[in-house]
C-alpha cells in the first residue's frame, strides 16, 4: 500500500563492496540512524504536534506520553510518565500515578501541573492536535469532561459516561512543559526549537538540510542504561536512495516500501534484513446505498469471487498476509479471533468462482439485454468502477486482479485509477461505487469497529474513510457501547466475536489483506534488532508507533563495527 | 527600439497572466496541503484536526480573499510558507535549491554544450570520415535515452557497486559549506555523476544541431572563396563557418538557460540531490501552494528574461531585424 518508488524495477543491483559508516562517530558517540520520514530537506521545527513534518522524529524519542501501549504484547505495556493507572469502578474516571523525579531536559521537574496544563492547553487551543478527546457539551460527543490534579504526582480524568477504554486515547497523549509553552500563543506556528521534552534523546546538535541529530538528554533517568548517544536523522527523499544507504552503511534504521526485497535488499549485504509484520487490513469499502451492493447476495458472490491466492502472491508480491475471516479485520487482530465461532464463514474468503456465479444465478443477477454482462433482477444494467489512486502500485494490480475475477463470473466491473488528491477528495460525498482502502491499527479492535460503524461517519458529504460502506448496524453499535462499559476482557472477547459474526452475515465490506508493515534493518552496527523470532514490540520506526523507543533502547552497538 | 518596446510590453503581459495562473492552476487541482499529510498518516488524524491544519496554512477562507492576499504578499516578494517544509519560508527553499540547481544544470548544459558543439564542428568537417559515420549516430542513440535509465545506471554501477562516487546530496554532511577548497573539490566530486547523467542525454542535440547547420554552411560560396584564397583550414573552419554555424545555438542555448531553474527532476531524484526539480515534485504531491506558486513565477520570470536576451541577440546579431525596427 506505500507507494514503491518505480525507478527500481527492472535495474538489478549488483553487489555491494563493505561499507563506511561507523557506530562511532568520531568523536567516540554511539549514533543510531534511522528514517523516520522522507524529507527534500530538514527545517528547525521540532513541534512535537506539526503533523506535517516534525512529530515523526521527536514524538517517543524527545516527548514521552503517559503510556506506551505494547500491541504486539498487550500485557507487557510499558509505564512511561505514569507509573500506573486506574479506572474507577464505576468507569467514570482514569486516575494516572505520575513517575517520581523526572526531569525535562532544562531541569525543571515534571507534575501534574504539567498534564493539567496541558489538557487545558489543549482545549484553549482546538487547533492544535494535543489529541485529547474533549467532551463537547454542544454536540454531545467528545469523551473526556475535565481533568483534576488530586496531588504533585496524581491527576485525575473524568468522562462524560462510562468508558473502560478512554485510557487508550489519554496515555498515549505528550504532555508539555508548562514553563516553556505556557507563552505559547500559537502553538500550531510554534518551531519549537530549544525542544525541552523528558525523552532519552532531546538535545539537538549538527543540524542542517542535510540531518540532524538529537541527542542524550542529560536529565534522563535511563541514561545509565541506554548505550545511544545521538540519534541521527539524515535526508533522504527516494526508497531507492534509503535501501542503497541502508546496504552501504549510512542507515541503520528504516521502513521503506519494498517490492522485492529478495533480490533488490537482502542479496545486497549480509547485515541487510527485513521484517513485514502484518498492519492493518485491506478492505474493499462497497457503497452499499446503491444497486447492486445493498444486496447482500451480490456482496456475498463478489467475495466468493476474488482470487485471494493470486492477490497474496502476485498483485502485492507475496509481501501481504493472508486475512482468515470476512470481519474487515486480519492478523494484526488475530488475538481477538474465536476460530470456532467464525469458521462457519470462512467460505466467503474462498476462491469459488462457481459458487460464486450460482449464487448470483438465485439472486435473478443474470443478463437479460444480451450484452454479455450480468443485470441487476429489475433489468438495469450492472456497470461500476473501483478505484484506486495511480501509482499504488500493490493497490491497482490488486483492483486489476479483482476486475478480472469479476468479469469471469459475468460482473461488468472496472479498475479506475485516479490522481491520489482526486482519489481523497471523491470519498466524502458519499457517491461512489467501489473504492479500495487501508484499515486502522490500534490496541484493540473496538476503534476499527467503532471508525467503521460509526454513524456519524456515514453523513453523506462528511462520510469518512472507514465508514463508507455507509451500512449501519445497530446491533454492532449496542454491541460497541457494551464493550466500553465493562473492564471484564473475557466479556469483552465474547462481545467482539459477536461484533465479528455481524460484520461476516451482513459484508459490509469486503476482506483482502493485511498490508505489510515495513521495517529494514542492518545488523552492521547495532544487535538486538526486533525479529520474527524475538518480536518484543511492533518494530517500525514511523511516527504513530510508540513502542518506537523502546525498540530503540533496547539496541546494542556492536564494538569496533564499521 | 518600437521592437524592443513591443516584446517589452508583451512579456509583461505574460508575466501578469503567468501570476494570475500561477495562483489558479495549484487551487484546481483536488486535495490541498492537509489531504497529502493525511494520506501519509492513514487516518491517525481526525477532522478536527484537519481543519486545524488547515487553518494553520492559512487556506481555508474563500479563494478571492486568499488571491488578494497572494497579490498583496507578493507585491512585497513575500512567498510565504511552505507546507512541505513547515514552517519554512519558501523564499529560502527556493533560494537554497535553485543555487544548487543552477549549479547543477548550469554545469551540466555548459558542458553539454561545449563538447556538442565542438564535435558537430569536427563531424561537420569530416563528414562522411570515421569520426562522423560512427559518431553522430551515437550521439543521436544517447541523446534518445531517457534520464531515469542513464541516471539509474550511473548510480547502480559508479555509486553502490563499484563505490567511486558518493549515493547523493550536493556534498558530505560533515562538511561546512565555504568558499574553500576542500568544500568546492567535495561539492564537484558529488556532482559529477549528476551532471554526467544529464550530459550524456542532451549533448547529441548540440552535436546534431552543429553539424547540420555547418554542413549547410559548407556548400556557401563565401567558403569557396576562402577556400579559393588559399586561406588555412583552421581559419576557414573557426573563423568562417563555425562562427557562423553558432548564431542559431547561440539562441537556443539562451532558450535552454531560460529553462535551467525548472531543476532536473529525474536527476536530482535519483542522486539525492537538492535541487528545484525535486522540490518542485514533493512540492506538487503535496499541494504545497506557496512552494508551486513561487516556483512558477521564477520559471516564468527566468524564461521571459532569456527569451528578451535572446531577442536583443537577435537584434545585435541579425542586421536585417535591425534595420527594418529602425524604419
Amino acid at each position: 500500500m506505500k507507494k514503491i518508488g518505480h525507478l527500481l524495477a527492472g535495474v538489478a543491483m549488483v553487489g555491494i563492496a563493505a561499507g563506511t559508516g561507523a557506530a562511532f562517530a568520531d568523536d567516540g558517540d554511539v549514533v543510531l540512524r534511522l528514517m523516520p520520514r522522507h524529507t527534500d530537506a530538514h527545517v528547525e521545527n521540532f513541534n512535537p504536534y506539526n503533523y506535517g513534518g516534525p512529530s515523526g522524529y521527536v514524538q517517543d524519542f524527545a516527548y514521552e506520553p503517559l503510556w506506551i501501549y505494547n500491541v504486539f504484547h498487550p500485557d507487557q505495556d510499558f509505564p512511561a510518565l505514569a507509573t500506573s493507572y486506574d479506572i474507577s469502578d464505576d468507569l467514570m474516571s482514569v486516575t494516572y500515578h505520575l513517575r517520581e523525579g523526572v526531569k525535562w531536559s532544562d531541569g525543571e521537574d515534571f507534575t501534574a501541573d504539567d498534564v493539567v496544563f496541558t489538557f487545558n492547553y489543549s482545549k484553549e487551543h482546538p487547533d492544535f492536535p494535543i489529541g485529547f478527546d474533549h467532551y463537547n457539551t454542544e454536540t454531545d460527543s467528545g469523551s473526556i469532561t475535565g481533568i483534576e490534579k488530586v496531588d504533585d504526582h496524581t491527576v485525575t480524568f473524568t468522562l462524560n459516561k462510562p468508558d473502560s477504554l478512554a485510557h487508550y486515547n489519554i496515555g498515549i497523549v505528550f504532555p508539555l512543559p508548562e514553563h516553556i509553552w505556557s507563552s505559547v500563543d500559537d502553538p500550531k506556528n510554534f518551531a519549537n526549537v530549544d525542544n525541552v521534552a523528558t525523552g532519552p534523546w532531546t538535545q539537538i546538535t549538527d543540524f542542517s538540510r542535510g540531518s540532524f541529530q538529537m541527542c542524550r538528554n542529560p536529565y534522563y533517568r535511563g541514561n545509565d542504561e541506554n548505550p545511544i548517544d545521538c540519534l541521527m536523522f539524515p535526508q533522504l527523499s527516494g526508497n531507492e536512495q534509503v535501501i542503497a544507504a541502508i546496504t552501504v552503511g549510512d542507515l541503520d534504521w528504516a521502513g521503506d516500501g519494498m517490492t522485492d526485497p529478495e533480490i533488490t535488499y537482502t542479496p545486497k549485504s549480509e547485515y541487510n534484513h527485513y521484517w513485514l509484520p502484518p498492519d492493518g487490513d485491506t478492505n474493499l469499502q462497497l457503497n452499499t446505498t446503491k444497486k447492486p451492493f445493498s444486496d447482500l447476495a451480490f456482496r456475498q458472490a463478489m467475495s466468493m469471487a476474488i482470487d485471494r491466492p493470486t492477490i497474496l502472491e502476485i498483485s502485492t508480491f507475496g509481501l501481504t498476509t493472508e486475512t482468515p475471516y470476512p470481519v474487515g479485520t486480519g492478523k494484526f487482530f488475530e488475538a481477538w479471533f474465536d476460530d470456532e465461532a467464525l469458521a462457519p464463514y470462512k467460505y466467503l474468503m474462498e476462491y469459488n468462482p462457481e459458487a460464486a456465479a450460482a449464487k448470483l444465478d438465485e439472486a435473478g443477477y443474470t443478463d437479460q439485454d444480451g450484452d454479455g454482462w450480468r443485470d441487476n433482477p429489475d433489468g438495469s444494467p450492472i456497470d461500476f468502477d473501483m478505484r484506486v489512486p495511480s501509482g499504488w502500485t500493490d493497490w491497482v494490480n490488486t483492483l486489476q486482479t479483482v476486475s478480472e475475477n469479476l468479469q469471469d463470473i459475468g460482473v461488468n466491473a472496472k479498475l479506475r485509477t485516479m490522481e491520489e488528491g482526486a482519489w481523497f477528495d471523491g470519498y466524502p460525498t458519499g457517491d461512489y461505487d467501489v473504492y479500495i482502502m487501508w484499515g486502522e491499527t490500534h490496541a484493540t479492535p473496538w476503534f476499527i469497529y467503532k471508525s467503521m460503524f460509526n454513524p456519524g461517519s456515514m453523513i453523506p458529504g462528511q462520510v469518512r474513510e472507514q465508514a463508507m460502506h455507509q451500512m449501519r448496524i445497530p446491533e454492532i453499535e449496542t454491541l460497541l457501547e457494551e464493550i466500553a462499559a465493562t473492564t471484564d476482557v473475557s466479556e469483552q472477547h465474547a462481545k467482539m466475536t459477536e461484533i465479528h459474526k455481524l460484520v461476516a452475515e451482513n459484508l459490509p465490506v469486503l476482506s483482502m489483506f493485511a498490508n505489510p508493515s515495513w521495517y529494514q534493518y542492518s545488523t552492521r552496527r547495532f544487535t538486538g534488532w526486533v525479529t520474527p523470532e524475538n518480536p518484543y514490540v511492533r518494530p517500525m520506526m514511523h511516527g504513530g508507533v510508540h513502542e518506537r523507543v523502546k525498540h530503540a533502547l533496547s539496541l546494542k552497538p556492536i564494538e569496533g563495527a564499521q | 527600439m518600437r521592437f524592443l518596446m513591443r516584446r517589452l510590453g508583451f512579456y509583461l503581459a505574460a508575466f501578469a497572466v503567468a501570476i494570475t495562473l500561477n495562483f489558479f492552476i495549484p487551487r484546481w487541482m483536488p486535495g490541498d496541503p492537509t489531504t497529502r499529510i493525511f494520506l501519509g498518516l492513514r487516518g491517525k488524524l481526525t477532522p478536527q484536526a484537519m481543519d486545524a491544519l488547515r487553518a494553520s496554512y492559512g487556506y481555508d477562507g474563500n479563494l478571492w480573499d486568499q488571491f488578494m492576499v497572494y497579490l498583496g504578499n507578493l507585491a512585497h516578494l513575500d512567498f510565504g510558507v511552505s507546507t512541505t517544509n513547515f514552517p519554512e519560508p519558501t523564499s529560502s527553499l527556493l533560494f537554497y535549491s535553485a543555487v544548487w540547481t543552477l549549479l547543477l544544470v548550469g554545469l551540466a548544459t555548459a558542458i553539454s554544450f561545449v563538447i556538442g558543439i565542438g564535435m558537430g564542428i569536427y563531424s561537420a568537417w569530416n563528414r562522411g570520415g570515421f569520426f562522423d559515420s560512427v559518431f553522430t549516430p551515437v550521439n543521436v542513440m544517447l541523446n534518445a535515452f531517457t534520464p531515469a535509465i542513464v541516471a539509474l545506471i550511473l548510480f547502480y554501477a559508479f555509486s553502490l557497486q563499484w563505490r567511486l562516487f558518493p549515493l547523493g546530496r550536493a556534498h558530505d554532511l560533515g562538511i561546512e559549506p565555504a568558499l574553500t577548497f576542500e568544500f568546492i573539490i567535495n561539492v564537484l566530486y558529488h556532482a559529477t555523476l549528476p551532471v554526467l547523467s544529464i550530459v550524456i542525454v542532451t549533448f547529441g542535440s548540440w552535436h546534431l544541431g552543429m553539424r547540420n547547420t555547418m554542413i549547410g554552411l559548407l556548400n556557401e560560396d563565401f567558403v569557396a572563396l576562402a577556400k579559393a584564397k588559399g586561406l588555412s583550414d583552421q581559419r576557414i573552419r573557426y573563423r568562417y563557418v563555425a562562427r557562423n554555424a553558432i548564431l542559431p545555438q547561440i539562441t537556443a542555448l539562451a532558450l535552454t538557460v531560460g529553462y535551467v531553474l525548472g531543476g532536473a527532476l529525474i536527476t536530482e531524484y535519483v542522486f539525492n540531490y537538492p535541487g528545484l526539480g525535486k522540490f518542485t515534485l514533493s512540492a506538487i504531491q503535496a499541494r504545497d501552494y506557496s512552494f508551486i506558486q513561487a516556483q512558477l513565477l521564477l520559471l516564468t520570470a527566468s524564461v521571459l528574461i532569456a527569451n528578451l536576451i535572446s531577442d536583443i541577440l537577435n537584434l545585435i546579431l541579425d542586421p536585417r531585424l535591425r534595420s527594418r525596427t529602425q524604419e
